[in-house]
């Protein structure tokens, strides 16, 4: 009997294990990617974005969302997308315009990024003139109110719900840094791209981001590529044979025989570097220093695309992290630390010590006032990381003590940041 | 709850059995005097098996509970956290029976108290329900990484059924709701709290509580718990809105 028992809590066992559910939060609309923006010129979409206050929606979406154009570029192809925030669960909108429509039409979908919630949405910017809604050419006049409404629905089916957002205030316009951690955001938040993809960073973006913090290491025979784990694992990674750590293996034999988890190939750090410069409008890139030892070829690789960005006309800023004190100690090794910016996220003697440009403390530490106010009147940009937890967002970017937040939910920073008064 | 329904469906059967043959075990009963004789009123010593304790006496049992970390958290750092599990129960009637639980890993800490309603269905069959409110609390002092703390309140209405294998060997399942009542989180000087209630997960789990040595008796037990936020990481600020899965191990000597 005894034994038939242990077998029996044994299968229950392997029973609970493989009861984990695998969530999956597939994006419901296929972008066309249309170069330029249509109908949308230039006078419309910066007269669009701003704070809108929802009235059909606001269960789904809560009671006002922010409106922010971005864009990719491709070589001399700029394709324009429009992005929503929104205050619900991460939630955010991704749109392009719909060149067939003779309106304004936007089509996308929505998804929030605390759960896999998602859906297609078909939207008409008009105005609102003496109380009737007309088609918007570009052209306000005084009293008039800009309406975006629409329908959304639910995962692939048609949208039938409707959406209605009517323009409040311009977005807040105060600097402020909103860095996406992995290149833009987590594989484990089911994002359409791997977490430090080249696909990711082209998202970056649209997920609300103005700047990137990406996981640099090194491979067997010295290419710094991205990737953030220790080990080669299936979180990250298809099935490959591959195991045990990253640095076990050249570049070559990564580059042959592995991929993220959304098929995309593990990038070098160049690769990337030259993606924020020729394909985003980022203007801020943190170097996070994962790997232990020379940190040489990492710094000729920062100081090349930064000659770069300038030649570009780029504001671009690419930074150098450092983590921890092995990284200061290989910092400190490199012969010429001219033309280096370093983050330093360690306290802030050692961060003044080093001359860092910039500190980051740990968001788990507090808002530490008194610090962050003295590294800022020192001169120092000061931002915090990762923080992710909604509410806590929104009392960091309303205390307006930070320079930025580094976060897995750049959309939920993004509209905190935008709906601040 | 698949478990729940394979144990009804065994019972029942168990029971159209013992009306058809006789139970070989009750003649293997040892004679008074022998090491092993026990008295036939006598209750075995259980935690999790759904029997009140005699009215006015105590019983209680030490061990561990081990949880495994879910990948989505932890991601490729898969530990198995172990926490110090303290359980007392008193029988307040012949049915009804106070309980306490505290789970304690020096940084962070669980009490729970509760009432028990059990009662005997057949020969070998109990059921019971329970209705648990724990109180959590965790602090983390950590220079340049941790200036954390957080409590909440949760509760826990459950339904257990336990089978009797032999006269010292049982089973017990539990399946469990869990509830978030309260969540207050601070780091520095700034707090936020959530005190929306709402439905976190469920739970299920399996023991079984046997002689181990020498006259010593142990709860050896899996819970699985799929629930939107377990207090054991609590400093890992989970912001997923879907169920993620908790597996337990749990062991315990009843004192």
């Amino acid at each position: 009997m005894k034994s038939s028992v242990y077998i029996l809590l044994g299968l229950l066992l392997i029973g609970f294990e493989s009861c984990r559910k695998d969530y999956e939060a597939p994006v419901p609309y296929t972008f066309t990617n249309t170069p330029g923006s249509g109908r949308f010129v230039a006078s419309v979409r910066q007269t669009m974005e701003g704070v809108y206050g929802v009235t059909d929606g606001v269960g789904q979406f809560g009671d006002q969302v922010a409106l922010k154009w971005t864009y990719v570029l491709n070589g001399a192809d700029t394709t324009h997308y429009l992005s929503i925030f929104t205050g619900v669960d991460v939630g955010y909108f991704n749109l392009e315009g719909d060149p067939k429509a003779d309106n304004l039409v936007l089509n996308g979908y929505w998804r929030k990024l605390v759960n896999t919630s998602t859906g297609l949405v078909r939207l008409t910017v008009r105005t609102k003139h003496n109380g009737v809604l007309e088609p918007y050419t570009g052209r306000l006049a005084t009293g008039d109110t800009l309406v975006v409404d629409g329908l959304y629905g639910e995962n692939s089916g048609t949208p039938t719900q409707k959406l209605t957002l009517t323009y409040r205030r311009p977005l807040n316009q105060r600097p402020f840094s909103i860095l996406a951690h992995r290149s833009g955001g987590r594989t484990s938040d089911l994002l359409p791209a791997s977490e430090n993809s080249l696909e990711i960073i082209k998202l970056a973006s649209r997920l609300g981001a103005t700047g990137i913090e990406i996981d640099v290491r090194y491979t067997k025979d010295g290419v710094p590529i991205l990737y953030h784990d220790n080990t080669l694992n299936l979180r990250l990674i298809q099935k490959s044979g591959l195991t045990g750590p990253i640095e076990a293996y050249t570049y070559q034999q990564l580059n042959t025989l592995v991929r993220l988890v959304n098929g995309e190939k593990i990038p070098t750090l160049e690769e990337a570097l030259e993606t924020v410069i020729n394909n985003t409008s980022l203007n801020f890139v943190w170097l996070d220093t994962k790997y232990i030892g020379p940190m040489d070829k990492v710094q000729a690789i920062q100081q090349k695309y930064r000659q770069k960005a300038i030649l570009s006309r780029r504001d671009l800023r690419i930074i150098i992290g450092l983590p921890s004190t092995d990284a200061v100690a290989s910092y400190q090794a490199l012969a010429d630390k001219e033309n280096t910016p370093i983050l330093c996220e360690l306290d802030t003697a050692t961060t003044l010590g080093l001359g860092a440009r910039i500190w980051a403390p740990r968001w788990t530490l507090g808002p530490q006032t008194q610090e962050v106010l003295a590294m800022k009147a020192a001169g120092l940009t000061v931002f915090v990381w990762t923080l992710d937890e909604p509410k806590f967002i929104q009392e960091f970017v309303s205390q307006n003590n930070f320079d930025g937040i580094l976060s897995n939910y750049s959309p939920i920073v993004a509209y905190y940041h935008y709906v601040e008064q | 709850m698949w478990v729940v329904c394979l144990l009804f469906v065994s019972t029942s059967a168990d029971a159209q059995r013992e009306r058809q043959r006789p139970d070989l075990r009750e003649r293997r009963v040892f004679p008074p005097g022998h090491p092993r004789y026990v008295p036939p009123d006598t209750q075995q010593p259980e935690i999790y098996f759904p029997q009140a304790p005699v009215p006015g006496k105590w019983r209680r049992s030490i061990g561990a509970v081990f949880t495994t970390t879910p990948p989505e958290l932890t991601e490729e750092v898969r530990v198995s956290v172990p926490a110090i599990d303290f359980n007392i129960q008193r029988g307040l009637t012949k049915h009804l029976y106070f309980a306490g639980r505290i789970q304690t890993q020096v940084v962070q800490s669980n009490l729970g108290i509760g009432l028990r309603w059990a009662t005997q269905v057949s020969k070998r069959t109990f059921i019971g329900a329970g209705y648990d409110l724990n109180g959590w609390f965790g602090a983390l002092q950590i220079k340049d990484v941790f200036n954390s703390q957080a409590y909440g309140v949760q509760t826990f209405p459950s339904l257990s059924v336990g089978y009797r294998l032999t006269r010292d060997v049982q089973l017990s399942v539990r399946t469990e709701a869990i509830l978030d009542l309260y969540y207050r989180s601070q780091v520095g000087n700034l707090a936020v709290v959530y005190d929306q209630r709402r439905i976190n997960g469920v739970a299920f789990t399996v023991v079984l509580e046997q002689p181990f040595y020498d006259n010593k008796h142990v709860s050896l037990g899996l819970r699985a718990a799929y629930s939107n936020f377990n207090w054991q990481l609590w400093s890992l600020y989970d912001t997923f809105d879907r169920n993620l899965f908790y597996p337990q191990l749990i062991f315990g000597f009843i004192l």
